[in-house]
């Protein structure tokens, strides 16, 4: 009775792991193949190995540029994010008065409102203070989209923290303003590492506003370089797939650098506080 | 000086200041915005006249509107419930100890890693008529092949887009609830088996009940993210065939490049609406729910 039970377990645990991993492996199998070969002849699993579609495609569509464009922005983005957002909830969990809860609910509403909705007035902002095409530009939008989930996140983890974490450096002459800095911030690496990966990566994979606000051939991002690969070489699967690859290998670094906290901070920060 | 040495050792309660200023200028100004040239006949180009509740008027008259509506509507009814059954169903089962545990975590969240743009074009390759990697898996087991053009039929691709989407964010879905069951005191189960409560039981009296943030926070971001649903009908059916796959953040961005600026706003002031009544119903009924428990 107990070894069906297990085996039953782990036939089930191994059938989510393989759903999970088909689209990774068809990814990984049009890649390597060569050129002539787009398609799935009967049952032969394995690809050809030929690695020359990556070289190819990072040439071709230019995707040193575009890992480069999607690391600066990704990176100036999360950076802003974790600055603005852990210093707001910091004010909001800790001095909760009637600006701070405004502030917080206005945030929380707004969590709501898909990107989408703004794009048309974004666009005349963007335009006006010379926005479009700079990675700078790009870096304050794709921060704010990430602040109000961030705020939320860190107001319900400092809300759990203990206050005498910071009340000693205040004893011992730290401001507030330093005490968060000195002390509490070094607590909130789980929350950290969760904003790391949710905003991150939601600016890593942003298709939706880049297409609009980086439209020059040389800011174009990961989604854009790939996207362009399937509309204009709609036939080279090999090419597209090795590009895919070359786009998602970063991001998969960085979950997997990242992962063993992200539990930790979503328990902490969105599911107690 | 003295001023500077106050301003100093106040300064935590300005702290919340420069994610307002970001967010103010970024979403609140636009957000601001978007209202107003929701009420002109804006086009981009001319200057925009002032119409009243014209647009929304339209909208109602717009056939292509309202299958929009409609495939949106069917996309969240179909995604949000699926998500959180299946995203529930993996956490239980991999909240339970067992070898390469947290493995197996990492790689059912690993699709929500990737943007969906590419996970569609993977899809989309996988469900090719004739020649995708399900049309051969098929053929090769005999099991026939018959209507393999998924996503060229308008009722299953709806299904399929359904599907690609479940199938994406699931891993998202479990994180949350398993970071709710983990947050469980054991002792709860303890005192259960006490009582004589069964798996079942426990499950509905105690489990449940412990993850009602968790459902929250899932059931909200599934709202949302399935209604603005963008990326994967971009990558797999384009809308089509014909607009029969359309949602309405791609009619949104459609209509603005066909330069109906005032027009395509105000279908996106519908979308928020279309977003925040759910979410509200929702959130006064968990609400409720919580006072009786």
């Amino acid at each position: 009775m107990k070894n069906t039970r297990t085996l039953g377990k782990y036939t089930l645990v191994a059938a989510m792991t393989l759903l999970s991993l088909i689209p990774f492996y068809i990814l990984l199998y049009l890649a390597l193949n060569n050129p002539s070969r787009t398609l799935f002849n009967g049952l032969s699993l394995l690809p050809d190995f030929n690695f020359s579609n990556f070289s190819e495609a990072w040439e071709s569509s230019k995707m040193g540029l575009a890992t480069l464009n999607s690391l600066i922005i990704a990176i100036g983005g999360a950076v802003l994010i974790i600055l603005a957002a852990s210093s707001a909830g910091y004010a909001i969990a800790r001095y909760s008065n009637k600006f701070h809860q405004s502030v917080f609910n206005v945030l929380l509403i707004c969590m709501m409102i898909p990107a989408i909705i703004i794009t048309v007035p974004l666009y005349t902002l963007m335009k006006s203070i010379g926005g479009i095409n700079t990675h700078w530009a790009m870096i304050l939008l794709m921060a704010s989209n990430g602040v109000p989930f961030s705020v939320f996140l860190y107001t319900g983890f400092i809300k759990v923290l203990p206050r005498e974490i910071e009340e000693s450096a205040i004893i011992d002459g730290c401001t507030p303003f330093t005490a968060f800095w000195r002390v509490t911030f070094h607590f909130l690496r789980p929350v950290t590492a969760a904003v790391v990966i949710l905003q991150g990566l939601a600016i890593w994979n942003n298709y939706g506003q880049a297409v609009f606000f980086l439209q020059g051939q040389d800011m174009r991002t990961i989604p854009l370089a790939v996207s362009m690969f399937f509309q204009q070489y709609g036939a080279q699967w090999n090419l597209m797939a090795a590009a895919a690859v070359i786009g998602l290998a970063p991001a998969v670094l960085a979950f997997l650098v990242f992962q063993q906290y992200f539990v930790k901070g979503i328990t902490a920060g969105a599911v107690k506080g | 000086m003295n001023l500077l040495r106050k301003l100093w050792n106040n300064l935590h309660l300005f702290m919340a200041l420069p994610a307002i200023v970001l967010f103010g200028l970024f979403f609140i100004y636009p957000l601001a915005q978007g209202i107003g040239i929701s009420l002109t006949d804006s086009n981009g180009m001319s200057p925009p006249r002032f119409i009243g509740l014209q647009n929304f008027v339209d909208f109602f008259h717009d056939a292509r509107a309202k299958k929009d509506v409609y495939n949106t509507v069917f996309f969240a009814i179909g995604s949000a419930p699926l998500l959180n059954l299946f995203g529930f169903l993996y956490a239980l089962i991999l909240d339970r100890p067992f070898k390469g545990k947290g493995f197996v975590r990492a790689v059912v969240y690993l699709p929500a890693v990737i943007s969906p743009l590419i996970m569609g074009y993977v899809w989309y390759f996988i469900l090719q008529p004739d020649r995708g990697f399900l049309y051969h898996l098929l053929a090769s087991l005999h099991l026939g092949t018959g209507g393999s053009d998924w996503l060229g039929n308008a009722n299953s691709a709806l299904l399929v887009l359904v599907f690609i989407n479940v199938w994406q964010f699931v891993g998202m879905t479990m994180i949350i609830y398993l970071a709710g069951l983990q947050s469980i005191p054991k002792e709860l189960y303890e005192a259960g088996e006490i009582d004589g409560a069964g798996y079942l039981k426990s499950l509905w009296y105690i489990t449940i009940p412990m993850v009602v943030q968790s459902i929250k926070i899932n059931v909200v971001t599934n709202i949302i993210g399935s209604l603005s649903v963008f990326e994967i009908i971009v990558a797999l059916t384009d809308g089509g065939p014909g607009y029969s796959t359309e949602s309405l953040s791609i009619y949104i961005l459609r209509m603005l490049y066909g330069s109906f600026t005032g027009y395509s706003t105000a279908v996106a002031m519908i979308l928020f609406v279309m977003i925040i009544i759910p979410v509200f119903l929702f959130m006064r009924y968990i609400n409720k729910k919580e006072f009786e428990m």
